[in-house]
């Protein structure tokens, strides 16, 4: 059995958080997933401050990052972890709604891992967190100091 | 653009105007008095009325009162009797008099330029602040009317799998339905999107084999309708000039519509060709089918946005195909017409800047 890695989900909309961990549930990654709903609250996490003080120091195995987020947007805490010496290896997967080839082109330019727009059909998109879920938290390897069950 | 330049030279310091004033005064006379020397009389009024004309156009009001002072001091001390004096004799009034009027009509003509300048840059100032507003307009139907379709979407099969035992069949239809529209809502969306983007896109022009492009296209095609008795004929294309990306979502969009619309026929006929444009220097390309076709009294609907003239059931699709078509033709400076009736086939034309 491969161990699981943590997924910290990045996103603000409770219905797309909802969704979201209904088709990890499928794989039973769901509980493994912690979920912040602002990018302030994402760097919180990583950095263990705020209310994330007294959580062990350890990287997640993997972060589904939204781009359009309240107070700091995705893009700029992808910017704050890719220049961060502590969170740089952090493998980053960027799941949004848009298709603009800016957010691409900056998304990727910043480092990002991974690019996958959600899709509007339910199972096509169902499909595409499960198969995120599986390849980040169980096949991927990731950087040495991420946390793992 | 040099004489924009010149003018904005000149506008943008007053030193400079009136230093310009004099110097084409002091052209202007000196132009006028060798000729004089030289026998060649009478030089000095154009000279002078030239040099106002100058330096009212292009330096504008307090220049172009300088130069009528200076041509009238210059025309009374230097051409009128007597020589060398400052006398005003009265048949001399009418020259100063002519001076001024003439720097008057310049400036009006010049201050209607200049309005209808300063009116171009606002529209052209206007355009720019509405397609940025355009693109952030697309960029957030892009990310938020899409999280709500997603949901109802996704919630309508959350129902589902929740209570689909204690469903009777009509609810079960409902809830196909809810889904299957917010489906289709999505692609509208992605539709229009791309349609939009086609719009604002840069296109990068090369030389762009059509033999080739067209051969990609038609494989592609024939890949997808395996199972169709389908006579192709293709005929030898040139090369044209422009954006192959973008020529390919063009021929994608032609062909594509000839299989789907001749599906009933069998077999179905699609032809390409070409031959020389109308205008100079296109070439004309034509995809022809032998299906469904269309009336020509709708002919002026085919290329519009969400324009359909068959029925959802009977051939699928959105309605932003030919719109995509008319759009990246027209990107290009070419044409695009269609030819057709009902049950009796079609033929789209584009025409191409030749390479």
């Amino acid at each position: 059995m491969p161990t699981l890695g943590r997924i910290l989900l990045v996103e603000d909309d409770p219905s797309d958080v909802e969704l979201t961990l209904t088709a990890l549930e499928d794989y039973k990654l769901a509980n493994e997933v912690v979920v912040a709903r602002d990018g302030q609250q994402a760097l919180d996490y990583l950095r263990c401050q705020g209310e994330y003080k007294s959580r062990p120091r350890e990287n997640p195995a993997v972060l589904l990052l939204d781009l359009k987020l309240p107070k700091v947007d995705g893009l700029e805490v992808l910017k704050e972890i890719r220049s961060d010496e502590q969170l740089k290896l952090i493998p980053v997967v960027v799941l949004t709604s848009s298709q603009e080839e800016k957010d691409m082109m900056r998304s990727y330019t910043l480092g990002v891992n991974a690019y996958v727009v959600k899709p509007v059909d339910f199972h096509e998109f169902i499909n595409a967190v499960k198969e995120l879920g599986v390849f980040w938290a169980l096949i991927n390897q990731p950087p040495p100091g991420s946390m793992k069950k | 653009m040099s004489q924009l330049n010149l003018e904005q030279r000149l506008a943008g310091s007053p030193i400079l105007g009136y230093a310009f004033s004099i110097a084409a005064v002091a052209v202007a006379l000196g132009l006028a008095l060798i000729l004089s020397t030289n026998g060649f009389k009478d030089a000095e009024l154009p000279a002078l009325t030239l040099a106002i004309a100058f330096v009212t156009w292009y330096a504008g009001r307090g220049p172009a009162a300088l130069a009528v002072a200076l041509s009238a001091l210059a025309y009374n001390y230097f051409f009128t009797p007597p020589l060398y004096s400052l006398y005003v004799s009265v048949s001399e009034i009418p020259t100063y008099l002519i001076f001024v009027a003439w720097a008057l009509i310049i400036a009006i003509f010049a201050d209607v330029r200049r309005g209808a300048e300063h009116d171009l840059m606002q529209a052209r100032d206007q355009l720019a602040a509405a397609n940025k507003e355009l693109e952030s307009f697309a960029y957030s139907v892009s990310h938020d009317l899409r999280a709500p379709l997603r949901h109802s979407a996704g919630y309508a099969e959350l129902l589902r799998r929740q209570a689909s035992s204690v469903l009777d069949e009509k609810s079960l239809r409902y809830l196909d339905t809810i889904q299957a529209s917010s489906k289709r809502m999505g692609t509208l969306i992605d539709d229009l999107l791309a349609f939009s983007r086609i719009g604002r896109a840069e296109t990068n022009k090369t030389t762009v084999e059509l033999d080739r492009l067209i051969e990609e296209v038609v494989t592609e095609q024939r890949r997808d309708a395996a199972d169709r008795n389908i006579a192709w004929k293709i005929a030898r294309l040139p090369a044209c000039h422009g954006d192959r990306a973008m020529l390919r979502l063009v021929f994608v969009n032609l062909i594509s519509n000839a299989v789907k619309y001749t599906r009933m026929r069998k077999p179905a006929e699609i032809e390409i060709g070409c031959r020389d444009g109308k205008r100079d220097g296109n070439v004309e390309i034509f995809v022809k089918d032998n299906g469904a076709g269309f009336d020509m009294q709708y002919q002026n609907k085919l290329f519009g946005v969400f324009q359909r003239l068959h029925l959802a059931e009977e051939f699928e699709g959105t309605g932003i195909g030919l719109a995509t078509v008319q759009r990246i033709v027209q990107r290009h400076g070419g044409t695009v017409r269609a030819e057709g009736a009902v049950d009796r086939g079609a033929t789209f034309t584009v025409s191409l800047p030749k390479a």
